[in-house]
C-alpha cells in the first residue's frame, strides 16, 4: 500500500502526466457553519485532486467532514472560502441554477437513505434527473431509463413504486438513478449504511462494476471494507485530509 | 400519575409556543363564536317554535307569500270561516287584523298619537296564556253588532300616555276619534299576535260572514296534540284546490299565479318570510367559517405533530399504547378548544347584544319589532356549544393523531429524519388545501355579492332629493273623516279628507322654515305596488303581455318638494277634480319607451288585471315626470316604470307627507306637528324621520346580516390566507427532503418553483369551480330577499377568485421559495 500524509495535505498523484486526466481540483477549501454566533470550522484548507476513472473512498469519524466534502464535491453545499475546479470549469462561483445544471449533467448520487421519490414509479424516478435536460427526448430517455435499469438488474420492477421495494432494491434504483444521465462522477454518501451485508455486497459490486467501466466513482464511508474496495482512500480528521493513500490491490467485500 | 404528566406535558408545549396556541384558540373562538350568536339569532328569529304558554307551536295561516313584492298576503274572512268549520285538527284558532290606531284622550283636542293597534278575535289572550293585569279580556260579546265599543291596552299605552292613570279601567278614551271604553290593560311586553299595542275586538261580520269580501285577515291556529302539522299542511292543500276552484272571478286575485292561496307556517317563519333565505345562506356561511376553523386548528396541530415527529417515534419506541398516544394528541385540542370555547360565549354574547340594537334601530321609527325579536344565550345554545367544542376537539385532535399512528417510526429512528412523505399524507395535505380554497371562495364569495348588493343599494340614485327632507305619514282619525258609501256622499267626504291634506299643506309653506311640501302613497325608495298597464290602441292580446308600473297616488304640485320635475304637460290641477275624464301622469321612462316621439300627452292607458278587470278605465296622460325609483333597491319588485294618480279623487285616510325644510330637522318636525295641531289636531303624524332614513329602513336588517358577512368575510380571509399559507406550508415542507433530492438530481429552482406552483394552480381549479359553483347556487337562492346586481356579481366573480388565487400562488411561492433557497445539503438533511 502506498501511503502520503504530507503535511499541506497535497497528493503525489496528482502530478504533471495526470493533469490531462484531472477531473475534480478542490483549493485551499474551507467551509465554516454560523451557529449562534459560534463558528464551526467543518472543513479547512482542503486541496484535492481526483482524476477521471478513479475510484476513491472518504473515511473518518463522525463529525469529520467527510459529508461536508462531498456535498461541497457534489455542489449541494458552497464552501466558505477557495476554489473548485470540475472538468477544468471554475464551479466555485456559479449561480444556483448553473450549479444545478452541472449537478445534473456531471454528478451521480447515491445516497444512504436512497432517496426515492416515493411518489414516483422505479422508471419515472431514474429518468427524474433526465426530465430535467432539454437535450435528451422522450424515446432517448426511455432508452436511457431501461439501459440503467437494466445494468443494476430493475428493469423488470420498472414499475413499481418505492415502497413496493426492499432496501437492496431501493439502493439499486438509487443507483440507476445515478447513472442514468451517464455523468462524469458518482458521489456515493454511505451507499451501504442502510443495507444488510448481502444487499451491501450487491450494491458494492455494482459500483465495482461502474468503475471498471470508467466511472469516476467518490465514496463516503464509515465501513473499512467498503473503503478497501476503492483504488484510493482519503481519511478526514477534523475538518482535514489526514491520509490520502491508494490501495494496492482493492478487495471484494466478503459476503 | 401517567396521564397529569401528559397533561403537563402538553400544558408546557402550549406555553412554549404562545403564539401558537394564542392563534389556535382565536381561531376557535372564532369558528365556535359565530356558530353560537348565529343559531341563537336563528334559533329565537325563525327555528325556535313560538309557544306562548303552552306545549304546542303556533302556526300562522295566511295567503301564500308575494315574492314580487315580499309582502305577506291576508285571506278572506269567509275562507277563514270554511278552515275553522270543516279542519277538525285544529284545536285552537282566531283571526286578527293588525293595523294602526289613532288614540287620544276623551278631552276635545287634547291631540292623539298612533299606536299599532290589532283588530282581532275575543280569544287572542286565552290563546297566548295572558291574562290582563288589570280589567278584563275581550269577550265574545264585543263582537256584536251594537255592542260598546272596547279595547284593551297594552302597559306602554297606559304608562307613558295616560301616565299610569289608577282608574284607567272602564274610562272612555278615543281611539280613532271613536269613543271606546278601556276594559282591560295587559301586562308589560305583551304584544301578540306581534307587534301590536292596544286590542280591539273584530266585527262579528269578520268571524261569521256570508260572503266574501276584501278583508285582510291572518290567523294564528294551534293544532291538536296529536296532529302532524305536514298532514295539516296537506289538508289545507286540499281545501285551497277546492277553494281556487269555486271562487268567483271578482276574488280570483287572491289566488296566485301558480294557483296558491291559503298556506300554513310555522309563526315566526310566517315573519321573516322574504329574509328566510337570507337567514339559511347565514347559517350556510357560518357552518363554512366553522369548518374552516377546524380545517385550520387541525392542519396547525397536524404542522406541530410533523414538527414533534421525533418525539412520536420516541415514543412509541418506548411503547407508547396506542391510546395514551391518540389521548396525547388529543390534550392539546382539549385545552385549545375548551378555552376557545368560553371566548365564543363573550363573542356571541357581545355580537347577540349588538343584534338586540340593530333590532332597536330598525323599528325605532315603525315600533314594529316582533315581540320576540329579543335575542340572548340560552340553555339550548350552551348545550350546542358543548357539543361543538367536542366535535371540534375530534376533528382537530384527529388529524394529528392520524399523522402520530401512520407514520414510519421505524424510519424516523433509523435516518434521524421524518422519512419521505407518505401517499395517503400528501393527499390529505392536497384535500385540505382544496378544501381551504373551496369554502373560503363560497364564504368570501356570498359575502362580497351580499355586501356590495347592499352598497349599491345604498347607493342607489332614487332620482329625488333627500337633503333637508323629512318624511311622515299622515293618519286622519275614521271616526271624524269617514267615507260613506252612498254615492252622494262619497265625493264630498273624500274632498273632506283632502282638504285636510291640503290645509296642512298650505299652513306649513307659510312657515318661515318650510321650502314645500309633497303628499305621496308611497315616496320614491319605498313602495311599489306595481301593476299592468295597457296603452290605448296597442293592448297586448294577453294582459301580462303589458307593461308593468309602480303606480302611486299623489298630491297636486308635489314635484318640486322632492326634486321631481315636470318634464312635458302640466301637473295635476283643480280641473282635474271629479272631472269627466280619469287623468294620470307618468314619468320619462315609460315616455321614453312607449311615445318616443314625444306625443305621451293626450294618449290614455290604463290599468289590467289578471281576472279581466280594468279597474277605472281609461285615463288620460296629462304630464310626463322626471324618473324616481320607486321600492326600495332591494326589492325584486322595483320597477323604473312609475304612473302617479290624483290624490284628491281618492281620498285615502293616510299618506305619506315628505317636507322640505331650511334649519333644523327638529324644528321642521315641531312645524309638522304644529300645523297638524292647527288644523286638526286628532290627526296624527308618526313614523317622522328624515327622508334618507326612510331610504334606509327596509335595508337595515339586510344591511346588518351583511356587515355579519362582512364580519365572515374578514374572518374568512384570516382563515383562508393563514389556513391556506399553513397547510401549503407544512405540506410543502414535509417535502424538503424531496426538493433537496430534485436539487442535487440537477432541478433548477425555476423547475422546482414550477413543480409547486403548478400543483397549486390545479388545487385551484378545482377549489375555485367547485366554490364558484356552490356560491352562485347559494347566492340564487337569496335573489327572492334581494336584488343582487351585476356589478356585485363581478365583484364577487372576479375580485374574490382573483384574492384567493393570490393568496394560494403567495402561500405556494413563499415556502417552496424557502426551502429551494436552502442548500440542497441542508434540505435533503432537514429534520
Amino acid at each position: 500500500m502506498k501511503s502520503n500524509n504530507n503535511s499541506n495535505n497535497t497528493t503525489d498523484i496528482s502530478n504533471a502526466e495526470k493533469a490531462t486526466q484531472v477531473l475534480v481540483k478542490l483549493h485551499d477549501i474551507k467551509k465554516i457553519f454560523y451557529t449562534d454566533d459560534v463558528e464551526t470550522h467543518a472543513l479547512n484548507n482542503i486541496n484535492l485532486t481526483i482524476n477521471k476513472g478513479e475510484y476513491l473512498s472518504i473515511t473518518g469519524p463522525s463529525g469529520c467532514g467527510k459529508s461536508t466534502l462531498l456535498s461541497l464535491l457534489g455542489l449541494l453545499d458552497t464552501s466558505s472560502s477557495g476554489s473548485y475546479t470540475l472538468a477544468g470549469h471554475n464551479v466555485s462561483d456559479l449561480n444556483r441554477d448553473e450549479r444545478a445544471a452541472i449537478r445534473n449533467k456531471e454528478i451521480g448520487f447515491i445516497f444512504q437513505a436512497f432517496n426515492l421519490i416515493s411518489d414516483l414509479t422505479v422508471a419515472e424516478n431514474v429518468e427524474l434527473p433526465l426530465t430535467y435536460r432539454s437535450d435528451i427526448n422522450t424515446k432517448q430517455r426511455a432508452a436511457m431509463v431501461n439501459t440503467a435499469l437494466a445494468k443494476v438488474d430493475m428493469l423488470h420492477r420498472a414499475h413499481h413504486f418505492p415502497s413496493q421495494l426492499s432496501g437492496g432494491q431501493q439502493q439499486r434504483v438509487a443507483v440507476a438513478r445515478a447513472i442514468s444521465a451517464k455523468p462524469s462522477i458518482i458521489l456515493a454518501d454511505e451507499p451501504t449504511g442502510n443495507l444488510d451485508s448481502k444487499n451491501a455486497q450487491i450494491v458494492m459490486a455494482l459500483l465495482d462494476q461502474l468503475h471498471q467501466e470508467g466511472a469516476t466513482i467518490c465514496m463516503v464511508t464509515h465501513d473499512p471494507r467498503s473503503a478497501a474496495r476503492a483504488e484510493r482512500m482519503i481519511e478526514v480528521f477534523d475538518g482535514k485530509i489526514v491520509a490520502d493513500q491508494l490501495t494496492e490491490t482493492p478487495t471484494a467485500i466478503a459476503v | 400519575m401517567s396521564i397529569t404528566l401528559d397533561i403537563k406535558y402538553a400544558a408546557r408545549l402550549l406555553y412554549k409556543k404562545p403564539i401558537f396556541t394564542a392563534l389556535t384558540v382565536f381561531i376557535v373562538a372564532i369558528g365556535l363564536g359565530l356558530t353560537l350568536y348565529t343559531y341563537s339569532l336563528l334559533s329565537n328569529l325563525v327555528f325556535k317554535p313560538l309557544l306562548l304558554n303552552k306545549d304546542t307551536p303556533i302556526i300562522s295561516i295566511e295567503a301564500e307569500f308575494n315574492h314580487s313584492h315580499l309582502s305577506r298576503r291576508s285571506v278572506d274572512a269567509f275562507d277563514f270561516l270554511t278552515i275553522r268549520n270543516e279542519m277538525d285538527s285544529i284545536d285552537e284558532f282566531g283571526v286578527y287584523e293588525e293595523g294602526i290606531a289613532l288614540v287620544g284622550k276623551s278631552q276635545q283636542n287634547s291631540g292623539t298619537r298612533k299606536y299599532n293597534s290589532v283588530r282581532v278575535e275575543w280569544n287572542v289572550f286565552d290563546f297566548s296564556g295572558v291574562k290582563p293585569i288589570m280589567g278584563r279580556a275581550l269577550k265574545a260579546e264585543d263582537h256584536f253588532d251594537g255592542a260598546e265599543p272596547v279595547v284593551v291596552l297594552g302597559y306602554d299605552i297606559w304608562q307613558h300616555y295616560f301616565l299610569a292613570q289608577d282608574d284607567i279601567v272602564d274610562s272612555i278614551i278615543l281611539v280613532n276619534a271613536i269613543a271606546t271604553r278601556v276594559v282591560g290593560i295587559m301586562p308589560a311586553g305583551f304584544s301578540f299576535p306581534t307587534v301590536a299595542q292596544l286590542w280591539k275586538p273584530i266585527e262579528q261580520n269578520m268571524l261569521t260572514p256570508t260572503e266574501r269580501s276584501r278583508s285582510w285577515l291572518f290567523a294564528y291556529a294551534r293544532l291538536k296534540k296529536d296532529q302532524s302539522f305536514n298532514i295539516f299542511k296537506q289538508e289545507l292543500s286540499a281545501l285551497n284546490k277546492r277553494i281556487a276552484n269555486n271562487i268567483p272571478d271578482n276574488m280570483r286575485w287572491r289566488i296566485n299565479e301558480k294557483g296558491g292561496y291559503l298556506r300554513a307556517v310555522p309563526y315566526k317563519i310566517a315573519n321573516i318570510t322574504h329574509y328566510y333565505s337570507l337567514f339559511i345562506t347565514m347559517a350556510v356561511v357560518v357552518v363554512l367559517i366553522l369548518l374552516l376553523a377546524c380545517i385550520n386548528v387541525g392542519n396547525l396541530l397536524l404542522a406541530r405533530v410533523n414538527e414533534r415527529f421525533k418525539e412520536v417515534a420516541i415514543r412509541v419506541a418506548l411503547g407508547v399504547p396506542r391510546k395514551r398516544l391518540i389521548l396525547q394528541m388529543l390534550l392539546e385540542s382539549i385545552f385549545i378548544c375548551t378555552v376557545g370555547g368560553f371566548l365564543a360565549v363573550l363573542f356571541a354574547g357581545w355580537g347577540l347584544e349588538l343584534s338586540n340594537t340593530v333590532f332597536e334601530q330598525m323599528y325605532r321609527v315603525t315600533e314594529n319589532k316582533p315581540f320576540w325579536w329579543q335575542v340572548s344565550l340560552d340553555t339550548d345554545a350552551i348545550i350546542l356549544l358543548i357539543l361543538s367544542v367536542i366535535a371540534m376537539i375530534a376533528i382537530t385532535g384527529f388529524i394529528p393523531a392520524w399523522r402520530a399512528l401512520s407514520g414510519d417510526f421505524n424510519a424516523v429512528l433509523r435516518d434521524g429524519t421524518r422519512g419521505s412523505q407518505g401517499k395517503k399524507f400528501a393527499r390529505a395535505s392536497q384535500l385540505l388545501v382544496i378544501s381551504e380554497i373551496l369554502l373560503s371562495c363560497v364564504v368570501l364569495v356570498i359575502a362580497t355579492i351580499l355586501l356590495s348588493s347592499s352598497y349599491f343599494a345604498g347607493q342607489a340614485d332614487y332620482g329625488v332629493e333627500t337633503n333637508n327632507r323629512i318624511t311622515a305619514t299622515i293618519e286622519l282619525p275614521e271616526g271624524s273623516y269617514p267615507i260613506r258609501q252612498e254615492e252622494e256622499f262619497e265625493l264630498a267626504d273624500t274632498l273632506k279628507r283632502t282638504a285636510f291634506y291640503y290645509d296642512l299643506k298650505d299652513t306649513l309653506e307659510q312657515m318661515p322654515n318650510i321650502e314645500g311640501v309633497a303628499f305621496m302613497s308611497h315616496f320614491p325608495g319605498t313602495g311599489a305596488g306595481a301593476s299592468f298597464f295597457e296603452i290605448e290602441g296597442r293592448v297586448a292580446a294577453v294582459y301580462n303581455e303589458n307593461p308593468y308600473s309602480n303606480n302611486e297616488v299623489v298630491s297636486r304640485d308635489a314635484w318640486s318638494a322632492i326634486g321631481m320635475r315636470v318634464i312635458q304637460g302640466r301637473d295635476f290641477n283643480q280641473s282635474d277634480i271629479s272631472a269627466e275624464i280619469d287623468t294620470i301622469i307618468i314619468n320619462e321612462s315609460i315616455a321614453n319607451d312607449f311615445f318616443p316621439d314625444g306625443d305621451a300627452v293626450g294618449q290614455r292607458v290604463r290599468r289590467a288585471f289578471r281576472n279581466g278587470d280594468r279597474e277605472g278605465g281609461w285615463q288620460t296622460i296629462v304630464g310626463v315626470v322626471s324618473d324616481t325609483y320607486h321600492g326600495s333597491a332591494m326589492r325584486t319588485s322595483s320597477e323604473q316604470y312609475s304612473s302617479y294618480f290624483m290624490l284628491d279623487n281618492i281620498g285615502y285616510s293616510w299618506i305619506d307627507i315628505a317636507i322640505h325644510y331650511n334649519g333644523s330637522q327638529a324644528l321642521a318636525e315641531k312645524s309638522l306637528q304644529q300645523a297638524i295641531n292647527q288644523v286638526n289636531s286628532n290627526a296624527t303624524a308618526y313614523h317622522m324621520q328624515s327622508y334618507d332614513e326612510l331610504i334606509s329602513q327596509p335595508m337595515i336588517l339586510v344591511s346588518a346580516i351583511s356587515k355579519v358577512f362582512l364580519l365572515c368575510g374578514v374572518i374568512a380571509i384570516f382563515l383562508a390566507a393563514s389556513g391556506i399559507y399553513a397547510v401549503a406550508a407544512n405540506s410543502i415542507s414535509q417535502r424538503t427532503q424531496e426538493i433537496g433530492v430534485r436539487r442535487a438530481l440537477g432541478a433548477s429552482d425555476s423547475i422546482i418553483m414550477q413543480l409547486f406552483m403548478r400543483k397549486a394552480v390545479w388545487q385551484l381549479l378545482i377549489g375555485l369551480s367547485i366554490g364558484i359553483t356552490l356560491s352562485l347556487w347559494v347566492v340564487n337562492r337569496m335573489t327572492d330577499t334581494m336584488v343582487i346586481n351585476q356589478g356585485s356579481y363581478m365583484v364577487g366573480l372576479i375580485v374574490i377568485p382573483l384574492l384567493i388565487i393570490i393568496m394560494v400562488l403567495v402561500a405556494t411561492y413563499v415556502p417552496t421559495r424557502k426551502i429551494v433557497l436552502m442548500e440542497p445539503s441542508d434540505a435533503l438533511h432537514h429534520d
